[in-house]
């Protein structure tokens, strides 16, 4: 019988350290893997490699572009982290963020000149808007967990389903009741009183990231300091010892639901209020489902959750200036970062399995029995 | 009978060490003669569980030899072991369900012709009494039946040692006779038979000689058992003298605590579970439920902790709590140790600290809302220190706490919040005599502290060491009350088997 290359152990949580140090040892390796994808063009690997990560973090205007996306980046993947820390499998977010991006259009759309908000100052626009569209993300995530609960319906069905129905509802508006006169189906260009405010000269990055930041910091507090967060996480690793301990699952997991929805549908008015300034087809870019991948690549913590969506954002921006520069596809690019996220989501294995590799002759060191 | 001398199975100087400081097999011999039933005893960690993996396979030696009829055998895979004519019955059944029992027999035996397989499954479930049919579906069986079809397959692999790791752990009275039953046949048939258990009174029921293990070395070598007695094995597997009865000092009775009438409790499928249940527990006095497992114990407890829904009247210090969800209830001065301590009393993944907050979440805040750190990290090293649990840190997982380190951690728990009334169920099952005692003791000191304590017990030992009166449950039915003065192990016993000794049943009175 051959010797293992892993031997199991007990499980151990890594420190901060060695996440550290495995989430550099996946980007390595996914980047030297990446390497082979540049052999057919006529150009430095190397060389692309700078590139991208320059025109992604050192210039003014790429860090403004890479920030922007990291925002709704960021909200998404804090909403995973709630709904899926409270053993909430909910895979929805992108409709969730589209219906915040609905919600908040139809909400600034009144502050057009002759509308009934049109006399009401920018702080206040932009909150209500944020309102609405936390409301109706909340709501929508809601009732896929109201559903689970109470009729034990299966919420990934649910869920992704109801993504479908977003999309079509969105569809259905740019091109019909909120479309605006012209060629494209999108509505009319918000009034700039909604608008999220630039952060500085030069560049357009705009307010999303504030509001990204402090949502983090607040999933973060409550998820550690905070009794229901406590709650949360005791129901989605043992929703027996939960109800037992006098949670009452049920209501928690919808509450879960609820912010979790809440926070997708922010990232939604950071794509209208900062980025685009009108609603418009096809305007997420599947960021409601990059958005999970990065919470799992940020290990279900909204601190990895902001680093992660970061790195991933910047990645994305990257790509497309290499592209445009030295002509090798971003398509690259995305292959790296799926070979990123796929070397970080193995590297898990590192904590119930101990590489023995090249001395496999040693002594396994197993789970002790009694 | 008496054992052959023919040593059927020799481990010389086994060593298993894991990582750097543990060292879990010390250098132990350990021989089995043909036709023995020999008892493997020790406390939890005292490296049983290791010698027996490393038996058939599961774990390599570090060092030591191993002779199956006087020849050295390697064997460092199950199939080697098997090969050996070694089997192994674990804790945990290895069935596939909706398989049936010849299904399940000849499953990993390559390509078997079914009808001789399932005639020659016939003629050694009729040899060694097994009586199981090979056509039934195993998820159709009781407990008892699933670990007779384990036993068929190792004796359809041809095995001649059989190791079986707790075998009664999780069976009825009624099904312990059954299995003791089937177990002397096979070595009146010249087998040999290995228990791995921690229950004396087992031994010497069953075993013919035993070893016992303490801290990973061998303290006592295949004794005789109608040489030893209890007390002289309890002394040796847990290094000192231990009290296996305990005092009952007398209390005054209190007035009644928690007052449960009629209560009826339904499975899914509408079979009475619980069936008009109505009891009280006093302040100060130790009530316990004796009865076979599975006649309505667990579906009782959880109804009264308002996990599962009942009808009926349940009340904690004359407040009706019977509308109120399982939170309020604790609020309401309850606490409950659950008999699924691993499923349901912890959440492994979580550390000692967050565990030792489970269900007192509401009390260490701030504001309601905000934990606070430094009273719930004090709360933890409190109860591991109070309770003695051997853990390095209140930040390790509670999945890598052994069985009766997680109890004491369960038990501190609820004893720290001093609820008025306790429901404590199968409190000490799986645990060594050593823990056994602690948990006694912290038992009799909370009824000493005047709560009311509801004990659910399988084991009549622990019910007659611990009650001031006992019911007996039979079928979801309280075949009545007795107090411990007028109860006797035989009028028990009996109302446990569903004799209506007193007339309780046929007079209807609760």
């Amino acid at each position: 019988m051959s010797r293992p290359w892993f031997v199991k152990r007990q499980a151990v949580r890594a420190s901060a350290v060695q996440q550290a140090a495995r989430l550099l040892g996946a980007v390595l390796a996914a980047t030297l893997v990446g390497l082979l994808l540049f052999l057919p063009f006529d150009v430095n690997p190397l060389q692309a490699y700078w590139t991208m990560l320059s025109d992604a973090f050192f210039t003014v205007r790429g860090l403004s572009n890479t920030l922007n996306k990291t925002a709704p980046l960021i909200l998404v993947g804090l909403a995973t982290v709630v709904a899926w820390r409270a053993g909430f499998g909910y895979l929805g977010f992108e409709g969730c963020l589209l219906l915040g991006a609905v919600a908040s259009t139809s909400v600034a759309l009144q502050a057009l000149p002759g509308g009934p908000l049109a006399a009401w100052p920018w702080p206040l626009l932009v909150l209500v808007c944020a309102m609405a569209a936390f409301l109706v993300g909340g709501v929508w995530a809601g009732v896929v967990a109201w559903l689970r609960v109470r009729y034990g319906g299966n919420e990934v069905l649910m869920s992704l389903m109801s993504n479908y129905l977003a999309v079509f509802l969105l569809q259905y508006l740019v091109s019909g009741p909120l479309r605006a006169p012209g060629d494209l189906p999108q509505s009319a260009r918000l009034p700039i009183s909604t608008w999220l405010p630039y952060l500085w000269d030069g560049g357009r990055a705009h307010a999303g990231i504030l509001l990204a930041l402090t949502a983090a910091l607040l999933v973060w507090h409550t998820m550690k300091h905070l009794r229901i967060g406590y709650e949360w996480v005791v129901v989605g690793l043992n929703p027996r010892a939960a109800s037992y301990g006098g949670i009452p699952v049920g209501r928690r997991i919808m509450l879960a639901a609820f912010f979790s929805g809440g926070l997708a549908a922010l990232a939604g008015i950071s794509d209208v209020l900062g980025s685009h300034h009108r609603l418009l087809d096809g305007m997420s870019e599947g960021v409601g489902f990059v958005g999970m991948v990065v919470a799992l690549l940020g290990k279900l913590s909204a601190a990895g959750v902001a680093v992660s969506a970061f790195l991933y954002a910047g990645m994305t921006v990257g790509a497309d200036s290499m592209q445009r520069q030295s002509q090798v596809p971003s398509s690259v690019v995305v292959i790296v970062q799926c070979l990123i996220i796929l070397f970080v989501l193995a590297s898990a294995l590192l904590d119930r399995y101990r590489w023995v590799g090249w001395r496999r002759t040693a002594t396994p060191q197993t789970r002790e029995g009694g | 009978m008496t054992p052959q001398t023919h040593p059927l199975l020799e481990m010389r100087g086994i060593v298993k060490r894991f990582g750097a400081g543990v060292l879990a097999n010390d250098h132990i011999d350990f021989v089995v003669v043909q036709g023995e039933v020999h008892a493997l005893l020790g406390e939890n960690g005292a490296g049983k569980s290791t010698l027996m993996q490393i038996l058939y396979g599961m774990y390599q030696r570090d060092a030591g030899d191993i002779y199956v009829d006087g020849l050295p055998v390697d064997i460092s895979s199950v199939s080697q072991a098997v090969a050996h004519g070694i089997g192994m019955v674990h804790q945990e059944f290895m069935l596939v369900e909706p398989f049936n029992v010849l299904e399940n027999v000849v499953l990993g035996q390559g390509r078997v012709a079914l009808a001789p397989a399932r005639a020659r499954l016939l003629a050694l479930s009729a040899e060694f009494g097994l009586d199981v049919s090979p056509d039934v579906r195993v998820e159709d069986l009781t407990i008892g039946q699933r670990q007779r079809v384990e036993i068929l397959k190792l004796l359809f692999r041809g095995a001649r040692l059989l190791v079986l790791d707790e075998p009664t752990a999780v069976l009825t009275p009624t099904e312990v006779n059954g299995l003791f039953e089937v177990l002397r046949k096979l070595v009146a048939r010249g087998c040999s038979v290995v228990i791995v258990t921690h229950k004396l009174q087992e031994i010497r029921a069953l075993a013919d000689r035993v070893t016992v293990l303490r801290q990973g070395r061998v303290v006592a070598a295949g004794l005789c058992v109608d040489e030893t007695d209890e007390a002289t094995m309890a002394r040796a597997m847990v290094g000192r003298d231990v009290l296996l009865t305990v005092d009952l000092p007398p209390m005054a009775r209190g007035e009644a605590v928690l007052e449960v009438r009629d209560l009826c409790v339904a499975s899914g499928q509408g079979i009475a579970l619980v069936n008009g249940v109505s009891l009280d527990v006093r302040a100060g006095e130790v009530l316990a439920i004796a009865g076979v497992d599975g006649n309505g114990q667990s579906p009782f407890a959880e109804a009264v902790m308002g996990l599962r829904p009942a009808q009926g009247r349940v009340s904690v210090c004359g407040q009706r709590v019977d509308e109120l969800s399982p939170g309020a209830r604790r609020g309401a001065g309850m606490g409950y140790l659950p008999a699924d301590r691993r499923g349901v009393g912890r959440v492994m993944e979580l550390s000692l600290e967050a565990n030792g907050l489970l269900g007192q979440q509401g009390e260490f805040t701030r504001a309601r809302y905000w934990l606070s750190a430094r009273r719930v990290a004090a709360h933890a090293e409190q109860l591991i220190q109070r309770f003695k649990v051997r853990a390095s840190s209140a930040q390790q997982l509670a999945g890598s706490l052994s069985g009766g380190n997680l109890q004491k951690l369960l038990l501190g728990r609820e004893f720290s919040r001093q609820p008025r009334f306790l429901l404590l169920e199968q409190p000490t099952r799986g645990l060594d005599v050593g823990a056994i005692e602690s948990v006694w003791g912290e038992i009799l000191e909370q009824r000493k502290a005047g709560a009311a304590i509801l004990l659910i017990s399988a084991e009549l030992e622990e019910v007659f060491n611990l009650a001031d009166r006992i019911a007996v449950m039979y079928q979801g039915r309280i075949m009545g009350v007795l107090d411990r003065a007028s109860a006797t192990m035989e009028l028990v016993g009996q109302m446990m088997g569903g004799q209506d000794v007193l007339g309780t049943v046929a007079e209807q009175t609760p």
